[in-house]
């Protein structure tokens, strides 16, 4: 078995009294995508910043690549749930932000940037402002600067939720292809069950307060995934015991307030 | 029916007919200010009081003048140059003292104070420094602008959103290039906005520097020609000045349209 290229061991996270989660334990593998889902504010965008290092645990250790993070390292990229792109710049200067922090050369830079603009269906775009194009639009110019930087391991927070459903199942597959072209590591978070059905590996569900780890589910779906995919007797079941896990105690909860 | 159609009616008419006249409006606010101030200038102040008819006679004649063109040159070249060194070291200053709590810390009141500190008290003390000549006069222009653009740089460099330097953390951007990349760029729409304040001040300062120190300028042939009784010609100066004040706000209005089209969203 090759090593892990995530580890997350008895990881916490606190602000102050607040226990945002607590005791998250998880391997990602090299090749390995790995879905997060949870409710909101369960804590799925502070566990994705303390893996990229942008925030530090206030308990455990990530390590990636074995070693521990300390900050924001190389071959790591991140997909914002707030797009984070510079207003003042164009799609293009933004795609090429990344690329060029990265330490690519004009040429690099000349050839990577208009065809991560274009994987994502940017192309026409590239001397818009990110005001002048939509927020899906926006989002998948968030996109293309991780991707540009060729990551090793791709952190992506909510990375469709501000697109249409077409255009999200056309990035999903997307994705899907870029990934099969070149397995990394991905860890994204999402609110949709499909979607981490369709992509994941494994699905680690975020529940509690503080949230922890409530089940990981193992997504034994062929790959190449494709539309096909959406229509396996397989895929269905597993949507199923997905919503289950999540709706269980939101069940529950209902169920307490009725009496 | 009719009814309904009747009322609104003379309502259009009157929005559109004042929407169509603020320039008529101004034109012809601006004659009946101009035939009064004539008016009464003729009626009960002394011949040597500028009056627009006076100051039309003379426009000319003044601007062609090699001296007051000499003055003109000096007022404005100062400051130019007094903002330009404003800018410079006032947005460095500003944009650290955004970032950098320990600079904001300890400098944060001292450039709140001077700013406070009318220019004109500092005159005498620029004399006793620079001397009476162009270099008190560039030090008063510098003074007057460079707090108010180190205060709004540091106001930008404060409130840059919190997500754009994630993404440069993330992206391992080094901090001095985050400044220049993230930090400066946010700071823009603030920058822009304390330079056109620091451009008005920066004329007043010239401009009262001159009146005390009696160099070659706008300011000084503004006060000369008064008390020689040519207030025609000291009125021209005022213009000129006016008009420099005026044209350089356009033209930072223009640059932050044309350079900065992110800015305008709310
Ligand atoms: N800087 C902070 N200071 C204090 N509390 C914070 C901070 N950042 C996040 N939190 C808290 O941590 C909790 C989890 O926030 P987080 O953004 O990680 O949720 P999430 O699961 O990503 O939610 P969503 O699905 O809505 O994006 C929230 O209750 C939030 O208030
Ligand atoms: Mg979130």
């Amino acid at each position: 078995m090759t090593e892990s290229r995530i580890a997350i061991r008895a990881a916490g996270k606190r602000y102050g009294q607040h226990q945002v989660f607590q005791d998250v334990s998880l391997a990602v593998g090299s090749r390995e995508v790995v879905a997060i889902i949870g409710p909101s504010g369960c804590g799925k965008t502070t566990l994705l910043r303390t893996i990229d290092g942008l925030i530090p645990l206030t308990e455990g250790e990530v390590a990636i690549e074995g070693a521990p993070v300390a900050g924001p390292r190389e071959g790591v990229a991140m997909v914002f749930q707030h797009f984070g792109l510079f207003p003042w710049k164009t799609v293009y200067q933004n795609v090429a932000y990344g690329v060029k922090l990265a330490g690519a050369s004009r040429a690099q830079i000349a050839e990577k940037v208009p065809r991560f603009i274009d994987l994502v269906g940017l192309s026409g775009f590239e001397h818009h402002y990110p005001y002048q194009i939509s927020g899906g639009m926006q989002q998948r110019c968030g996109l293309a600067r991780a991707l540009a930087i060729e990551p090793r391991v791709l952190l992506m927070d909510e990375p469709f939720g501000a697109v249409d459903a077409q255009t999200r199942e056309i990035l999903q597959f997307e994705l899907l292809r870029i990934w099969e072209m070149k397995p990394t590591t991905m860890v994204f978070v999402t609110h949709s069950i499909d979607e981490a059905v369709l992509m994941g590996d494994r699905i680690v569900v975020l529940k509690g307060r503080p949230a922890s780890v409530h089940e990981v589910i193992a997504v034994d779906l062929p790959r190449p995934r494709a539309r096909a995919t959406l229509a396996a007797p397989r895929f269905a079941a597993l949507r199923e015991q997905v919503w289950g896990t999540l709706m269980a105690d939101a069940r529950k909860a209902e169920f307490e307030v009725a009496r | 029916m009719s009814e309904a159609r009747a009322i609104p009616a003379p309502e259009i008419a009157a929005a559109t007919g004042w929407r169509a006249s603020p320039l008529a409006m101004k034109g012809i606010a601006g004659v009946v200010l101009l035939v009064l101030w004539e008016a009464v200038v003729r009626a009960f102040a002394p011949a040597y009081v500028a009056r627009p008819t006076g100051v039309a006679t003379v426009f000319v004649k003044v601007l062609a003048d090699p001296q007051f063109r000499a003055a003109a040159a000096a007022t404005l070249w100062s400051v130019a140059q007094g903002l330009g060194i404003s800018l410079v070291a006032g947005t460095a200053l500003g944009l650290l003292m955004g970032r950098v709590s320990l600079v904001e810390r300890g400098v944060r009141y001292y450039v709140f104070s001077l700013f406070a500190t009318p220019m004109v008290a500092i005159l005498p003390l620029a004399t006793l420094w620079f001397g009476y000549n162009a270099d008190a006069r560039l030090a008063v222009v510098v003074f007057a602008s460079f707090f108010s653009i180190t205060i709004n740089a540091a106001d930008g460099a404060r409130s840059v959103p919190g997500e754009y330097l994630e993404v440069a953390r993330a992206f391992r951007a080094r901090s001095v290039a985050t400044l220049f990349d993230v930090v400066l760029p946010a700071s823009l729409p603030y920058l822009f906005a304390g330079v056109r304040l620091a451009a008005g001040r920066a004329l007043v300062g010239a401009v009262v520097a001159e009146f005390f120190i009696s160099i070659p300028g706008l300011g000084y042939y503004i006060l000369f020609n008064s008390r020689t009784f040519k207030h025609n010609e000291a009125f021209v100066a005022v213009i000129v000045l006016v008009a420099a004040g005026v044209g350089f706000d356009v033209l930072v209005n223009r640059l932050a349209q044309r350079y900065l089209p992110w800015a305008r969203r709310a």
